[in-house]
């Protein structure tokens, strides 16, 4: 089952076309990668999501259901440019933030502490936001985030701006939230945290989706379908690039049968950077 | 619509603006300097009359003297056997404030009347002198006839006749009025609420830009929907004023009242009109009309009260907050579209041109109407959506038809409406964007988008 389904739709604001005829499903449980360069039209899509924007033609399912605006207090929203209000105190920002989400004020309190002793900040909640460095305010923002329970988290570079030790808190915490049993979809211009974190993914360049798949199929689809093989005999190590074949393992039969030791057998799968790069490219 | 969201908007707007240390300073402030004001004006009034002014005279005449009464304003003393420069050279010797030079009966049956005084004296002084003269010379020239009881005759011919004005009111019954209270009503209303709908209008637009600066706006909006965060917004703010509005009225009649009982009755039978106005550092027009309520004497003190009472003052307090309400929400919703299509204030003074000149015009045209309620102007200003919830409030001590009322209330609701209406559609595009500077004619295409 999809969570959100995405039915031909386009988007144009005045002359400018911003997305064109786009269908597209997103997976329930799993981490979705929206791809794409800058203008490609992520944003506008994710905004269509999120009914901040209407689509001029096409239609969004919620759940196999058309979307309305009440789905959208089942849905966490990052967006790539942060922002708080600078003048409000930590814990109002936050309870202002979950309620607007639909939560009543004492369960928005009670999750919120929950979030808050889990990073670690429980002393933030008097501060005011202005007084947070900008790793800080992240965390409070990835917080205000998830902390409704959402069945969708929308992510737009969820790691820029974190050092590596909050990101590979947020990291963890995105999995967590995925085994809980949320569906993520995160835009992110960094191919390795696709290739880590994401299961499927979507690329869209010039408002047209150009491909959409499981990123395992994805990288094999545009490999060369070769194996890589690297074993040691008396001789010394040595690697070897083969063809991949299709039903059976017989260079590596042929290598054990040789009395060489195997070090490693694996699948040259393309870098999700490489795909990329190749697809805008249009080659 | 999703009333669940909206009130948590419409909370935080109202809370974090009321919790503000400003909000605070400003709603106990305005009313306690308006009534320290009021009494520091009053205090001084009333010492000013208990110093009196000793004068000096020096009557060659010999029939002036007789009518110098003197009271607690000014005490006369007689040196006419005084040489008048001398007493004038040492003035501060004799505890004279200033000398009062009186000629001898002329071939007009007149005298020549110089007053000279070390410092300047106030128009009460001044009028005492000459009215006490002329009872002096008049009497003289009576007297010079000859006629027997003429003088008697005359005391009985000569009329003071005050004038009570009243209006009629709907119902035929007449109503004693002073036309100086309403204008003065009229003018504090007129600009009461154009402060009011500026202040608060530009209040929307801050915050907006606000929003819209630190990027939380795309935040809100993923959960709330635009417009409902924009009415959140305006009526947020709008609670914030009428509670500033209500707060200002409670302490004003708790200052006012204390004050009032402080200084007790003495207030209302001792303050000279006259001297109220003297000492009013006022323009012409001001200073005119100041005249008209205050220069009377106490009966008319009586035509004043009468007046206040006469108007129904819970009557202008519900057209205040109604055309408060109306005009506020066109205007801050209008304010509300030009934050929209802005990054920061400095940028938004080109864009909020078409909405501050006609808040301007209004104001301009209630500051008018204080002076001919009924004119053309005044009445068409206050029909005209842009300029009416200003020049109406200007209007209404007067005295509105009720038509008229009805007739403007129903035109700005349904233009507040509509800019309403336009607002939300040019906020909802607006707040997404950013990078280069809006123009009209993007608004207007914001406008067209769907």
């Amino acid at each position: 089952m999809s969570v959100i389904e995405i039915k031909n739709v386009s988007k144009s604001f005045g002359e400018k076309v911003a997305l064109d005829n786009v269908s597209l499903e997103i997976p329930e449980g799993r981490i979705f990668g929206l791809l794409g360069p800058n203008g490609a039209g992520k944003t506008t899509l994710i905004r269509i999501i999120n009914r901040i924007t209407i689509p001029s033609a096409g239609q969004v399912f919620f759940q196999g259901r058309p979307i309305t605006q009440r789905d959208v207090e089942k849905i966490g929203y990052m967006p790539e440019e942060r922002g708080l209000y600078r003048k409000m105190k930590v814990g109002e920002q936050a309870m202002y933030l979950a309620q607007l989400k639909g939560m009543s004020a004492a369960k928005a309190q009670a999750e919120l502490k929950d979030w808050f002793v889990r990073f670690g900040i429980q002393d933030w909640w008097n501060k005011k936001v202005e007084e947070l460095s900008k790793g800080m305010a992240q965390k409070l923002q990835f917080i205000t985030t998830v902390v409704h329970k959402p069945k969708l988290l929308i992510l737009d570079e969820p790691f820029s701006g974190f050092d590596p030790v909050n990101a590979d808190l947020i990291r963890k915490e995105i999995l967590r939230l995925k085994d809980e049993g949320a569906s993520i979809i995160l835009s992110t211009h960094n191919m390795e945290s696709v290739e880590e974190l994401c299961d499927s993914i979507a690329l869209i360049n010039k408002s047209h989706l150009v491909i959409t798949g499981e990123v395992n199929q994805i990288r094999r689809d545009y490999g060369n379908n070769n194996v890589e093989l690297v074993y040691a005999d008396a001789e010394g190590i040595h690697t070897e690039v083969l063809p991949y074949e299709e039903n059976g393992t017989t260079a590596l039969e042929a290598c054990i049968a040789r009395g060489a030791r195997v070090i490693s057998y694996r699948e040259l799968m393309p870098r999700m950077n490489d795909i990329f790069i190749k697809l805008v490219k249009g080659e | 619509m999703n009333l669940h969201t909206i009130g948590v908007v419409i909370k935080r707007e109202y809370s974090t603006r009321v919790k503000k240390k400003g909000f605070l300073v400003t709603t106990l402030l305005v009313p306690i300097i308006m009534v320290v004001c009021l009494a520091a004006l009053i205090f001084m009034v009333t010492n000013v009359k208990e110093k009196t002014k000793v004068i000096g005279v020096v009557d060659e005449s010999g029939i002036v003297m007789e009518y110098l009464t003197s009271s607690d304003i000014i005490r006369y003393e007689d040196f006419s056997n005084q040489n008048a420069d001398s007493l004038k050279a040492n003035m501060s010797m004799f505890g004279l404030d200033g000398v009062l030079c009186l000629g001898p009966i002329d071939e007009n049956r007149s005298v020549s009347a110089n007053f000279t005084s070390a410092k300047p004296v106030g128009m009460t002084v001044t009028e005492n002198m000459s009215r006490r003269i002329d009872d002096a010379i008049e009497n003289y020239r009576i007297r010079s006839y000859n006629i027997e009881g003429l003088e008697t005759i005359i005391n009985d011919i000569k009329s003071n006749v005050r004038l009570n004005t009243y209006t009629l009111d709907g119902s035929g019954k007449e109503k004693i009025s002073e036309s100086g209270v309403n204008s003065m009503l009229s003018m504090v209303l007129g600009i009461i609420i154009f402060l009011f709908i500026t202040m608060f209008g530009s209040m929307v637009m801050s915050a907006v830009i606000e929003e819209k600066t630190s990027r939380v706006v795309e935040v809100l909006i993923s959960s709330v929907k635009a417009t409902e965060l924009m009415f959140g917004k305006i009526i947020g703010v709008a609670l914030v004023a009428l509670t500033q509005f209500l707060l200002w009225i409670v302490l004003s009649v708790v200052l006012i009242g204390g004050v009032m009982s402080f200084m007790g009755p003495k207030l209302l039978s001792t303050v000279d009109a006259q001297a109220i106005v003297a000492t009013m550092p006022a323009d012409a027009s001001q200073l005119d009309m100041m005249t008209q309520v205050l220069s009377q004497s106490d009966s008319e003190l009586g035509a004043v009260v009468g007046t206040l009472s006469g108007l129904n003052i819970a009557s202008i307090l519900i057209y205040f907050v109604v055309f408060f309400a109306l005009g506020y929400l066109l205007y801050a919703s209008l304010f509300a579209a030009i934050g929209s299509a802005v990054e920061n204030e400095g940028d938004s003074n080109q864009l909020q041109l078409p909405v501050t000149v006609p808040l301007m015009i209004a104001y301009f045209i209630a500051l008018y109407a204080f002076n001919a309620p009924d004119s053309s102007v005044a009445v068409w200003g206050s029909l005209i959506p842009f300029t009416s919830p200003i020049v109406m409030l200007a209007r209404i001590p007067f005295g509105v038809p009720l038509w008229q009322i009805a007739l403007s209330i129903v035109l700005l609701l349904l233009t507040a409406a509509g800019c309403a209406w336009v607002s939300a559609k040019i906020y909802k595009v607006g707040v997404l964007m950013y990078g280069k500077k809006t123009t009209f004619k993007d608004l207007w295409k914001w406008l067209k988008q769907k």
